[in-house]
């Protein structure tokens, strides 16, 4: 009897625990929402501020799935909303008789930090976002009455300070969503995801396309597991403790899939007549890595495994250098000629280091199961690298705006001219930190119409029957519910902040309600056109142009100089993190042209590849030994040198000329070095004249490669992104 | 303690400042307990923090209004 009734309960228990786990999470958020939106509304009009809608509006903004994000969010936007007020204050006191003048400086700030948002796209950026926009909201509306302005600040600060500590408590202390689980949940993932592209590369059954999508996808992740690291560390101090670490794991993700993809496009170049006998040697190597790889690829792998993966790894380093040496040994006896032979040192070289990273990766893994851990100390850091250009258009677009419709406003004295102008600043800051803005900005037009409606409805049939807060309240909920279920979505999230956030400013009554219904309409009309044109202006002056993809190309060729010419300490971690920085930012601007996104990933690919061989060749040059054979001014240290200018000149001007000019400069080094006679064993872990040959070869073989971007020239490449369909 | 203080000319209750205070206060209790691991032993450490901090607040506001 008993048997019988458990097996539905136990389906039953099953069900309940995957809803709660999805859809479930979804509804809390609401939950979550609707009380914080309940507490800070009843607080505003107990302490009779004079705008709650202030409060809840800062309630909405704030408002993240994740607690740890709302607590980091919380904290800039306090720092961002002081800031705000103290150039405001500034602003009223010097240009209060000059509208001009004054509207000109708002704009100019505005313009200043949309610029800031869309350059730093962290929370930095979002400090940016509402010093702006704190600005505007308090400078507009205390330009009416100057007398009051500061008084006037001071409470919008104390009501965005109300609103920012509902939000934080409740998302904090009531069932929360915490990012550090997200941040350990996104890690294992994409380690997983890793292992099972890796383990098909390395059995070469990977598709060029797919390896694209990945990497694209991975260096989205590595920005935002940055952004979820410091997010996490405001909410929990055992992340807060493992930040290093933490920090330092996703650096080395970034440096092992760099050098994954660099094995990978030397084993695709040694496809062929020419490269049969090297892979055939190989295989065996290839084979080993890929039977380690297996199994992490089918599962999530937890921290405690991390620690047998590590030590599993270190013992199979030994098993893989004795068999990289049976198959040098295995081409020798087929008396393979010299060629053939470098090209089996590079790969295995690579190999071996490609295995050495993901030891590495491992044991930081492993590391973040301690409190406290050697690994912690990691100097290096993550550098935010976007393309200045692009950041400078939001900024220019969005300061020529609010001066237009700042100038209509002056012209017409429209009553709701501040508003007008107001939004269409808040519209742009908020867009700005996005991805993609003109979707967002979209979004924003859509929700705020539906807000529009629904506060018609409220404001002229419900409100005018209601008595007491609790009604009140419960007249809110299905709007605020409603906004929340969209804001729970990241596809929808646009609608959510476009509904919640002018709802609440528009439609909610203030501590003494006014009703008017002529301002009511006026203030919706002057939304719902600025927003208008915010959207057109996107359209006007977009951001994805060609001459914006040239130049976000010409950046990311630039890294290799950076490489080349930057200072050694902290080059791998600032070349690595800045180049997928300003690829995330290039591929989100190009979101609407694939073919667009595929040339900047390949140019990535090609960054990438010789930037890194290049950094390791300066490392090994840094750490040469005190021996007669590596000093200064032997002829291969000379032609590594001459190596680097030919480099920089090929990546400021990708030509045929300068390209030949390049493969001559790798030649005649790889010439010096074979001709420079070495003391040691000629084995990689002894001789670094041997490293230095396998790190030169690798950027002649790079250079050679026909399918690079760099074997195009620049010429034709601009003409085909031009003509693409 | 006097209840309100003249920063710049303009007085100020001094809870806010002590709020401050406090503030910093439990940051540096805060980071003490993470560098022991004592938030490991903790339900909901949120909370406890929480509550660590308006139990300090609270101390410091009666030393004032007692």
């Amino acid at each position: 009897m008993k048997t019988v009734a458990d097996a539905p309960v136990g389906a039953f228990r099953r069900a309940l625990g995957d809803w709660a786990l999805s859809e479930g999470m979804t509804w809390v958020f609401v939950f979550k929402a609707l009380l914080t939106a309940f507490v800070a509304l009843w607080l505003a009009y107990r302490l009779e501020l004079p705008q709650p809608s202030t409060v809840l509006a800062t309630v909405f903004i704030v408002m993240q799935r994740q607690s740890g994000e709302v607590l980091a969010k919380s904290f800039y936007r306090i720092i961002g909303t002081l800031l705000g007020l103290v150039v405001m204050v500034t602003l009223i006191a010097l240009f209060n008789q000059e509208r001009v003048l004054f509207l000109l400086c708002l704009a100019i700030w505005v313009g200043l930090c949309t610029a800031g948002a869309a350059r730093y796209r962290d929370f930095r950026g979002y400090a940016c976002v509402l010093s702006g926009y704190t600005a505007v909201m308090i400078g507009l509306p205390a330009t009416f009455n100057p007398d009051g302005a500061f008084m006037q600040a001071l409470w919008r600060v104390l009501e965005i300070s109300v609103g920012i500590l509902c939000t934080g408590l409740v998302m904090g202390l009531i069932l929360p969503q915490t990012s550090g689980a997200t941040l350990r949940a996104t890690l294992a993932t994409r380690f997983r995801d890793f292992a099972g592209f890796a383990c098909a590369g390395l059995a070469g059954e990977l598709e060029p396309q797919r390896m694209e999508q990945l990497s694209a996808r991975f260096a989205a992740q590595a920005v935002a597991l940055e952004n979820l690291r410091n997010a996490s560390a405001f909410e929990d101090p055992n992340i807060r403790l493992r930040s290093g670490r933490l920090a330092r794991l996703n650096n080395e993700f970034m440096v092992l899939s760099t050098r994954f993809h660099a094995l990978y496009q030397l084993l695709q170049r040694l496809q062929g007549e020419a490269g049969g006998h090297v892979l055939e040697a190989l295989q065996p190597c290839l084979a080993q890595l890929g039977a380690e790889l297996a199994p992490l690829a089918e599962r999530l792998y937890s921290e405690g495994d991390a620690t047998s993966l590590a030590q599993g790894l270190q013992i199979s380093q030994q098993a893989l250098m004795q068999r990289i040496r049976d198959g040098r040994q295995q081409l020798v006896e087929r008396q393979a000629d010299e060629a053939r032979l470098t090209d089996f040192n590079t790969a295995a070289e690579l190999l071996f280091r490609f295995a050495n990273d993901l030891h590495g990766y491992a044991q930081t893994q492993a590391s973040l199961a301690d409190q406290h851990h050697a690994r912690e100390s990691w100097k290096g850091s993550f550098t935010p690298r976007a393309n200045g250009l692009a950041a400078a258009v939001a900024g220019i677009r969005c300061a020529l705006l609010i001066l237009a419709l700042s100038a209509f406003w002056l012209a017409s004295s429209w009553p709701s001219g501040s508003t007008f102008v107001l939004t269409a600043g808040l519209v742009s800051a908020l867009s700005s930190t996005s991805a993609n803005p003109a979707r967002l900005s979209r979004q924003l037009l859509v929700g705020a119409t539906g807000s529009a409606v629904a506060g018609f409805v409220l404001q002229f049939w419900i409100f005018p029957w209601l008595d007491g807060f609790a009604l009140l309240y419960a007249s809110l909920v299905p709007v605020i519910a409603f906004g929340a279920f969209l804001l729970a979505r990241p596809q929808t999230l646009g609608y959510g902040v476009g509904l919640l956030i002018w709802f609440c400013m528009l439609a909610l009554p203030a501590n003494q309600t006014h009703y008017l219904p002529y301002h009511f309409f006026n203030e919706y009309l002057a939304i719902l056109a600025s927003m208008g044109l915010v959207v057109v202006s996107m359209l006007i002056l977009p951001p994805d142009r060609p001459w914006l993809w040239r130049r976000l190309e010409q950046d990311l060729r630039m890294r290799v100089v950076f490489a080349v010419s930057g200072k050694l300490k902290g080059l791998v971690d600032g070349f690595e993190s800045g180049t997928h920085d300003l690829l995330n930012q290039a591929y989100g601007l190009a979101a609407r042209r694939p073919d667009v996104q595929r040339q900047l990933l390949r140019w990535m690919f090609a960054v990438l590849e010789i930037g890194h061989a290049v950094i390791e060749l300066r490392q090994e040059q840094a750490a040469l030994p005190d021996e007669p054979c590596y000093a200064e001014d032997t002829p291969w240290q000379l032609g590594v040198r001459a190596l680097g200018r030919a480099l920089v000149r090929l990546f400021i001007q990708p030509d045929e000329a300068n390209r030949q000019r390049a493969l001559a400069a790798v030649e005649q080094a790889i010439q010096a070095v074979r001709d420079t006679p070495e003391l040691r064993p000629p084995q990689f872990d002894s001789s670094p004249l041997r490293r230095v040959l396998s790190y030169l070869h690798f950027i002649r073989s790079s250079l050679l490669d026909p399918n690079s971007p760099l074997a195009e020239g620049s010429a034709s490449l601009a003409g085909r992104v031009v003509h693409a369909p | 303690m006097p209840r309100e203080i003249a920063l710049f000319g303009v007085y100020m209750p001094s809870l806010t400042l002590l709020f401050l205070a406090t503030l910093a206060g439990s940051w540096a209790l805060d980071r003490l307990l993470a560098w022991f691991g004592l938030y490991r032993h903790a339900w909901h450490p949120t909370l406890l923090r929480m509550s660590l901090f308006t139990c300090l607040y609270g101390l410091i506001a009666l030393y004032i209004y007692r």
